[in-house]
């Protein structure tokens, strides 16, 4: 099925945003791209609670564009709410935990939309991101086989034992071993690594990345 | 014709063109040669008023080296290249000097974002000379011998001060201690080895300096990788200033004085090698992907092998291909990083465009194993590199194969002589079950190296020199 | 309220999005060239060869797919057809374009060649032009594991794999059997083990 690759979905919306107003203070489109340039992108935004989200984007579409002569000028008559998604599961938890997990991010994006019927209906919200779905032509996923927190956890593992090898290295049979054995006590006790990352961590010095 | 016809007659074939003949008397020598002359000096310029710069560049012209064959190698060559300021100073009309990169009208200061010139790298820590915007010119005598050196450079200076049209900032000196007929920097390594061979070179191809061919023989790359002007790998002619005339023949310099903290890594050496399974030099050489003789450890990765180095058909002849995994040549070794050849497939193609063209000379006085040296001595390189897009060549291999390791699969591991650690990252030597031959890590790397400064150049050709010096350069 | 300025980049990862018109006769074939491509899979392997896209898409979107959800909203009226390409990938702008140019040269234009005024994906120059005019700029990024490339994910998945095969069959040895154990793990894992963290500055 186009949409899917293995485990993951590729979702591509694109909602029509509500016509400029004279009556307006800012248009839609404007509201929208300000809402969303303030928001976080890391791990306390909104995409990190929906926790199969891999990548997402949202980007207002203007318009379509004009290559130059001898092709045609044209234009849309409506702006579009690209969402475009690459998530673990299938689509209707997806839809349904977007309504139910982060509404105020739904609704401050969605209710510039045409026809948007508001979250308070988990299944009048997905039936009406279904309405605006493009179905994928062909989709590409590198790994498709893993879920987001299988991925963070992979990244943990690796990142512990990178560091334990580099400590280890050189030590008496007897003191490694035991040394492994703390390492695996240590590791099924740690805590899910933040998906989405830190935004601190941005600027901050390259440390261990998902240390606790 | 239709679009599909149009699009495969675009795609110029650089390889079949027949671009081998080249101008060589227009081209300076410094781009065509390396000199392998022991001793250089660098003369930092400020440029005057126009018109005595003029004056001093046209008189300079009559001493410059051109890549015309030698039947006897000279005492000295001479040669020039000038920043973006300089070129503006020169008052070269505004459409022209718009012309130039981006990355060279900036200058290499202001680049250090992406070059990672940060933290102990960083503009405060350099040479106070890089950390203005008076260098104008680069005027560069390489020499046989001392006295050949001071004369060739009292009489440029003399010009300089005659015409009124230079002044002298700092004079960086070069030398080059060489060992079996190869030069050694200061951590005791033979350098030099591997650089690319280019169309029209009139050189022979030596087997590994060139790019990959389809059936894993050596081809020459194109000559536009070096040269503007000219077609290069991707099938077009380079990106260039304006005027042609002003850009063809000429090329792109990168200068980066380059510290070398002797004692650091010699102590880190010795304990590291300690604990190496395969001694210091084995270490030293998994290091690189030399040993420090210069037999590449990706043909001999146990010992080394003093004939290999000598036999120049052979010596850079070698593909990773085979060795994905790190065994011979560790996957973060220095010259693997700096030219991955064939390690990321595509029979070398990703590569191709991003090779540098290495003129750099060690400076300060080598000193021997048995010497003792602190980190504060004048050890180290400056490094020199030619291309036809700093952006595209040199900076990019700095920014995402020596600071970087993505592409060789290595996440943001540095390459570990020069990175810059600031004591922290990482570096994996691959290994084998074989307790003497184990994998191995070394981290909380300390800066071995570290940047006292520099900035981009333009080499320009003999032509275009001469329109500077008349003021005679018209951007259409 | 701190505004975000690099929108198009997460962590690692960038995310473009391009949009080029095509002429109506030519999207079923189009349709059908990626119905063939995804059945053979030669561009799934080299994009997995390339190694620095997480995820990938095209999308068609006929002149009349455009989502019409109610009589007030005015209907579009378009004569093109559109190719929508949505990508997350590692690098720079420029080493992206580079390197499809460099090595998937013939890919790119069977996809592209349909979409109007396309140059082809060699030269270079051109081609990047094209695609500064086709892109637009993402408002809203998020990723899961910004400090990760799609080869750490690859290497930490491997790495976890065999750490788990090791802890487990490692139980019960003695110590010198352990340090045999041991050392055939390292160097089972030994080229996956590279630090994540930041990406270099775009350019």
């Amino acid at each position: 099925m186009a949409n899917q690759s293995g485990q993951i979905y590729g979702l591509t919306i694109l909602a029509p945003i509500l016509g400029e107003d004279d009556h307006l203070d800012i248009g839609h489109a404007t509201a929208v791209r300000w809402y969303l340039a303030g928001l976080p992108q890391d791990h306390t935004g909104p995409f990190a609670k929906i926790s199969s989200t891999h990548f997402c984007r949202l980007v207002v579409m203007d318009d379509v564009v004009f290559v130059g002569s001898p092709a045609r000028e044209e234009h849309l008559k409506s702006r579009y709410l690209v969402f475009e998604s690459n998530f673990d599961g299938d689509l209707d938890t997806y839809l349904t935990r977007m309504a139910r997990e982060i509404p105020d991010l739904v609704d401050a994006v969605w209710k510039h939309c045409v026809g948007y019927p508001g979250v308070a209906d988990p299944a009048a919200f997905a039936a009406y991101m279904k309405k605006c779905q493009i179905t994928t032509t062909f989709f590409f996923a590198d790994v498709n086989n893993k879920t987001v927190d299988q991925t963070l956890k992979a990244l943990q593992v690796q990142s512990d034992v990178s560091h334990f090898i580099a400590k280890n290295q050189g030590k008496p049979a007897v003191e490694l071993q035991s040394a492994f054995r703390i390492l695996l006590e240590r590791m099924t006790k740690a805590p899910a690594p933040l998906r989405g990352g830190k935004d601190s961590e941005k600027t901050a010095a390259e440390d261990r990345p998902y240390d606790h | 014709m239709t679009t599909s016809t149009k699009i495969d007659a675009m795609k110029i074939d650089a390889t079949k063109i027949d671009t081998t003949k080249i101008d060589v008397t227009d081209i300076q020598g410094f781009v065509l040669k390396g000199y392998n002359f022991p001793l250089a000096r660098y003369l930092l310029l400020e440029l005057g008023h126009p018109e005595a710069a003029q004056k001093f560049i046209a008189q300079t012209v009559q001493y410059l080296t051109t890549g015309e064959r030698w039947s006897a190698k000279p005492a000295t060559t001479v040669n020039i290249a000038f920043t973006f300021n300089g070129l503006a100073k020169l008052e070269l009309p505004a459409p022209t000097l718009d012309s130039f990169p981006v990355e060279f009208q900036q200058g290499m200061r202001a680049r250090g974002e992406i070059l990672y010139d940060t933290g102990k790298n960083a503009p405060e820590h350099w040479d106070p000379v890089w950390r203005e915007d008076r260098v104008h010119v680069w005027l560069a005598v390489n020499a046989q011998n001392q006295a050949a050196l001071d004369q060739r450079c009292d009489l440029l200076l003399q010009i300089a001060t005659q015409t009124g049209g230079a002044k002298l900032l700092q004079a960086q000196d070069a030398c080059a201690t060489y060992v079996d007929g190869h030069p050694k920097e200061h951590f005791g390594y033979s350098d030099g080895f591997g650089n690319p061979d280019f169309k029209g070179a009139d050189r022979k191809c030596t087997p590994g300096q060139g790019k990959l061919t389809e059936n894993g023989t050596w081809e020459a790359l194109a000559t536009g990788e070096f040269l503007l002007g000219y077609a290069d790998e991707s099938g077009e002619l380079p990106v260039a200033p304006i005027p042609h005339l002003l850009a063809r023949n000429g090329t792109f310099m990168v200068y980066r004085k380059m510290h070398q903290n002797v004692a650091m890594f010699r102590t880190f050496l010795e304990e590291q090698g300690r604990l190496y399974p395969g001694g210091k030099e084995k270490l030293a050489s998994k290091f690189v992907g030399r040993w420090r003789d210069g037999t590449p450890v990706e043909i001999s990765p146990d010992q080394m092998d003093p004939d290999l180095v000598k036999d120049n058909n052979h010596n850079t002849d070698f593909t990773y291909g085979k060795d994905l995994s790190g065994l011979r040549c560790p996957i973060g070794a220095h010259i693997r990083r700096g030219n991955p050849r064939d390690s990321f497939g595509f029979n070398g193609d990703l590569v191709n465009r991003r090779r540098i063209m290495r003129r750099g000379l060690p400076y300060g006085k080598y000193a021997e194993e048995n010497e003792a040296v602190q980190d504060q001595d004048e050890h180290g390189v400056i490094f020199i590199a030619l291309n036809a897009s700093i952006f595209r060549q040199f900076e990019f291999v700095q920014q995402q194969w020596i600071e970087y390791g993505n592409d060789l699969h290595q996440g943001n591991d540095k390459d570990l002589i020069i990175g810059n650690h600031g004591g922290k990252g990482k570096s994996v030597m691959q290994g084998t079950a074989d307790p003497k031959n184990p994998p191995f890590i070394c981290a909380s790397l300390p800066n071995f190296v570290e940047l006292r400064g520099g900035d981009y150049f333009f080499m320009p050709s003999l032509t275009a020199l001469q329109m500077m010096a008349s003021g005679t350069v018209d951007p259409r | 309220m701190e505004l975000l300025l690099l929108t198009n980049i997460n962590g690692k990862a960038y995310a473009m999005n391009a949009i080029t018109p095509m002429k109506r006769w030519k999207t079923p074939i189009l349709w059908l060239i990626f119905f063939i491509l995804g059945a053979i899979k030669p561009l799934q392997s080299a994009l997995k060869n390339l190694s620095f896209i997480h995820f990938a898409r095209w999308v068609i979107v006929k002149h009349n797919q455009f989502p019409h959800l109610d009589p007030k909203q005015p209907a579009e009226d378009l004569q093109y057809d559109y190719l929508i390409f949505f990508s997350n990938f590692n690098g720079t702008w420029n080493e992206y374009i580079d390197a499809f140019s460099a090595v998937l040269s013939k890919g790119l234009n069977t996809i592209w060649r349909w979409s109007e005024k396309f140059p082809g994906s060699v030269p270079v120059t051109p081609f990047k032009t094209y695609i500064g005019q086709v892109q637009f700029d993402t408002d809203y990024y998020y990723n899961a594991y910004p400090r990760a490339s799609t080869n750490d994910v690859k290497a930490a998945l491997r790495v976890q794999d065999a750490f788990n095969a090791f802890a487990e069959n490692s139980k019960n040895l003695s110590p010198a059997e352990f340090e045999k154990a041991y050392l055939e793990f390292l160097v089972q894992v030994q080229a996956d083990l590279g630090s994540t963290g930041m990406a270099p500055v775009g350019t």
